[in-house]
């Protein structure tokens, strides 16, 4: 199982790595794999790869949480209030407090008066966004270096790394542009550039959840109450005290995702998060409710969105479009082998679409590169919606003793 | 241990739910190392007494006793700590989990956090194999059929070390083999000195497994019978649970026409591995001719009803009278005049969260009395819904409680009554009866009969063999999808055609 789980890991990185070196050599574009583009998308996918972490435990746990962007937006502002005040960790501290009590709101709403999850996630969502508002209008307008929608600066810094015995050797050797050889280094360097411990928080948080939920015997129970809440109500399962558990804790990730935005740009800006809760939502759904398969979600839109920013002649939105054209065109071919003729048509088609662009256009505005990861969202949800299996009793308000 | 000791005692039990006593003074003893049966009417309170002694709902009054010991359940966690478990009416598996998974729940082997999978697994196979019961931990519990469920809920009880086993209609969804195991189960846990409370409408199964039967009716004990030593008939107990004489099903006149009003070629369904589930079928149906399917459940009865009526992909031709409605949907379907009871009815019949005359225009909003041209028509349809409750006896305190309130019996008889509204030509049945008292299923019979006299063609799923030789004009097995041998309903024994149905021989 766990030599199988391994391999297949292994496969994929693979077969990804492979891809972008293939683009990276026909368009010439160093940019494609460099030690920075891979360090910055890290930090990109870091806040949207914990609000899909948040998703997850609730909507393990049978409580949808559309109120992520909420949670992460007081989580912004938490960390900007006391990281203001009392320093960066503070801030990490105040942002996860708030986000917890964000989730605790849900919990209430949703668990103990079965109030419809979606219209409550989305009453989270306005309260958040107002109550930051207003409070920031309340709290910063007169502080020094603040204003009507911002913090003053974070004071101090969460502590990042940079190794250079390994990122200096295998820059340069990206830099000499081989294929395959040159990708790799840039992908394994762009780990060790400027590390943040906040990342690495991160991603213990997801090994960490792998391991809680479908290792343990709480994470067994807790995946009952989203599955069938009955069931484990009959088992004696204190279904009620689980959910309120995974929801909490849900909102303490987004808002350690939204003080993670805030600690990178260094203050506690309006809209910072940018809807960054929902696109958290659609990694989950992307990775199928699983930490693997949320996080390869979130450094997809990370990627992109690094190499959206950092595009100085237009020409990384070029080569991500090649990119996606040749994804397309390999799992179009994987489809074909598979007998699904008429999925394979589409994917060959819409590949074909993709060429054609690339060789027609001299360059594409950055805008392209944004709607780029809601498409492949879509995408994915066209094609292998069958196959997820989201949790049977996802969304569902459970009251004690009710089922027949 | 005390060969009378009593394992359970229930005393002075009253249960109250809005608008209806579900429980009043029931008085139950239940002796050590024997097999209980409790019997009862649709509604009598049977399953709410189970889940009071299972810690799921809390008793207005009275107490209860284990063993001599008079305990107070706040939840089931108190009731397995106690040693009871319970298998519920409506399986309480979730799909996504495995069979290991689903049978350990709340109860975990573990080596320090971890869920010790190795141990879970090897106690499971340990006591499958004392108790003849066959799994496989690994597989997901969506994958398997209603039998094995059952065989998973009887392991999870086994698995928390419960020594008294309540069984709530446990033999509703079997075929008759099935029903077999089930009882060799049972014995052979009675002979390990195990309790086992049983609760079933079918008397005859009643007869032969029971030690000890109570008759519930409406919410009160009624008596209780000792098999072994009086003599009584399933006819006795019936009349027991009723409380007055039954009407006999029977007779059945010659009443097919002419007139061909289903007529179905070369069906057929695939799976999404591209194999055939149901495999190339033909067949007609006449009008005030009932059509039989025998079958073990899985064999393909399902899809062939959801392909009629175009809720399932299938290839091949269907014509109701002339018109040829292969391609039309569902919605047209059923405006021809094409009522449907699908095989679970909280999954497709019903919305278990609205009101029961909301439930009365469920596919048949677009027609009287519940629309009115463009609009729908409440008003209609709480008028007719109230008309179906008297009709088919549907026991709810009123039309605005909501589906899931109504116990199983009574939400199947909202169902049939629905579909046989509004003159329907052709019916498509599975399981008419399922989970139905006697008294009940005599009079769905009767209604199906007398419509069937005015020419409804029916098409007939059962799992109850005896409903579907009764019914039945004529009667085709299915196995793997396909149709392997006719038996003519004047003739053939159920044991001939449950032989059949497993391929093991031919039908009369
Ligand atoms: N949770 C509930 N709320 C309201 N009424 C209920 C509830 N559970 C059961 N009832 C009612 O109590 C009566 C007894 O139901 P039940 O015990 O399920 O009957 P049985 O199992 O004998 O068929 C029925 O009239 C049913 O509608
Ligand atoms: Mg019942």
């Amino acid at each position: 199982m766990t030599y199988l789980k391994s391999r297949r890991f292994i496969g994929a990185a693979f077969t990804a790595i492979t891809m972008l070196s293939i683009t990276r050599t026909i368009t010439g574009n160093g940019d494609l794999t460099s030690t920075v583009t891979i360090a910055q998308a890290l930090v990109f996918a870091s806040p949207i790869a914990l609000a899909g972490l948040a998703g997850i435990w609730a909507e393990r746990a049978g409580v949808i949480n559309i109120g992520l962007e909420g949670m992460m937006i007081l989580g912004t502002f938490g960390a900007g209030w006391a990281g203001w005040q009392w320093g960066a960790w503070a801030g990490v501290l105040a942002g996860v407090v708030f986000g917890a009590i964000g989730g605790l709101l849900l919990a209430v709403a949703a668990v103990t008066f079965g109030v419809d999850q979606i219209i409550a996630g989305t009453a989270i969502n306005l309260l958040a966004l107002g109550l930051t508002k207003f409070l920031a209008i309340l709290l910063f307008t007169d502080a020094p270096g603040g204003g009507q929608a911002q913090s003053p600066p974070i004071k101090g810094d969460i502590p990042t790394y940079t190794i250079d015995a390994i990122v200096t050797p295998l820059t340069a050797l990206h830099d000499k542009a081989i294929f395959f050889i040159s990708d790799l280094a840039g992908l394994v360097a762009g780990l060790f550039y400027h590390l943040s411990l906040l990342t690495i928080i991160a991603a213990i948080l997801f090994v960490m959840t792998s391991y809680l939920l479908w290792k343990t015997a709480f994470g067994l129970r807790l995946r009952s109450a989203g599955e069938n809440p009955w069931a484990a109500d009959s088992l004696g399962v204190k279904v009620v005290q689980y959910k309120y558990t995974a929801v909490v804790f849900s909102g303490m990730l987004a808002g350690l995702g939204g003080a993670y935005l805030s600690i990178a740009s260094t203050i506690y800006r309006n809209g910072n998060t940018a809807g960054r809760g929902f696109i958290g939502l659609a990694t989950m759904i992307f990775g199928d409710w699983r930490p693997g398969g949320t996080a390869a979600g979130a450094l997809m839109f990370g990627y992109i969105d690094t190499l959206r920013l950092i595009d100085t002649g237009n020409q990384n939105v070029k080569g991500l479009i090649l990119l996606g054209a040749i994804i397309l065109f390999a799992i179009g071919g994987v489809m074909l082998r598979k007998a699904k003729r008429n999925s394979a048509i589409g994917f060959l088609v819409l590949g074909s679409v993709m060429v054609g662009a690339y060789f027609s256009a001299s360059s594409f505005p950055p805008e392209v590169a944004q709607v780029a990861p809601y498409i492949t969202t879509l995408l994915v949800l066209a094609t292998a919606s069958q196959n997820l299996r989201p949790p049977a009793a996802d969304g569902v308000p459970y009251r004690k003793g009710d089922h027949h | 241990m005390d060969q009378n000791a009593l394992a359970v005692e229930l005393a002075g039990i009253w249960k109250r739910f809005p608008g209806v006593i579900a429980n009043s003074d029931i008085n139950l003893k239940v002796t050590a190392g024997t097999v209980h049966a409790i019997v009862g009417e649709n509604g009598a309170g049977k399953s709410t007494l189970m889940k009071i002694l299972y810690g799921m709902q809390k008793a207005d009054e009275g107490t209860i006793s284990i063993n001599g010991n008079e305990l107070v359940f706040s939840s089931p966690a108190d009731a397995i700590e106690a040693g009871i478990g319970m298998v519920h009416q409506h399986f309480m598996l979730a799909d996504n989990f495995t069979v290991l998974e689903n049978i350990v729940l709340g109860s975990e082997p573990k080596s320090g956090v971890k869920l010790d999978f190795a141990k879970a697994r090897k106690q499971i196979s340990d006591i499958a194999a004392e108790n003849g019961l066959a799994v496989n931990p690994d597989i997901l519990v969506s994958e398997l059929g209603v039998g094995d469920r059952q065989r998973i809920e009887i392991l999870k009880v086994l698995y928390r070390g419960a020594r008294i086993l309540i069984l709530d209609e446990p033999t509703a969804v079997l075929v008759p083999h099935e029903v077999d195991e089930l009882f060799n189960t049972l014995r052979d846990l009675k002979k390990e000195g195990l309790t086992v409370i049983f609760i079933s409408h079918k008397l005859d199964e009643v007869l032969s497994i029971a030690d000890e039967i109570t008759v519930i009716r409406q919410g009160t004990t009624v008596g209780s019978v000792n098999p072994h030593t009086q003599q009584v008939s399933a006819r006795d107990l019936a009349e027991m649970m009723v409380g007055n004489e039954l009407p006999t099903p029977q007779s059945v006149g010659d009443t097919i026409r002419e007139e061909v009003v289903l007529k179905v070629d070369n069906l057929s369904v695939f799976a999404k591995g591209g194999k055939a589930i149901v495999d190339d079928i033909s067949f007609e149906i006449r009008a005030g001719e009932i059509l039989g399917i025998a079958g073990v459940e899985g064999n393909g009865q399902a899809e062939i009803l959801d392909a009629l009526m175009g809720i399932e992909v299938s290839t091949g031709t269907v014509h109701f009278k002339a018109e040829d409605i292969s391609n039309q949907s569902t919605r047209h379907r059923r405006e021809l005049g094409i009522g449907f009871i699908p095989e679970d009815r909280q999954r497709q019949a019903l919305l278990m969260e609205a009101p029961l005359w909301e439930n009365r225009m469920l596919g048949h909003q677009t027609r009287e009395p519940n629309s009115k041209g463009f609009l729908l028509n409440p008003r209609g349809a709480k008028a007719d819904t109230k008309r179906i409750v008297a009709e088919y006896d549907v026991r709810t305190p009123s039309i605005d409680v909501l589906a899931s309130a109504l116990s199983g019996g009574n939400q199947q008889k909202l169902i049939v009554g629905r579909e046989m509204s509004g003159d329907p030509k052709l019916l498509i049945a599975a399981h008419p009866t399922r989970g139905v008292d006697v008294g009940a299923q005599a009079a769905i019979w009767d209604h199906i009969r007398n419509a069937r006299q005015a020419g409804l063609a029916v098409l007939l799923v059962s799992a109850d063999l005896d409903e579907l030789i009764g019914l039945s004009d004529t009667i085709k097995v299915l196995l793997r999808g396909k149709f392997v041998a006719d038996a003519d309903p004047a003739t053939v024994t159920p044991q001939e055609l449950g032989t059949a149905m497993t391929g093991a021989g031919k039908a009369a």
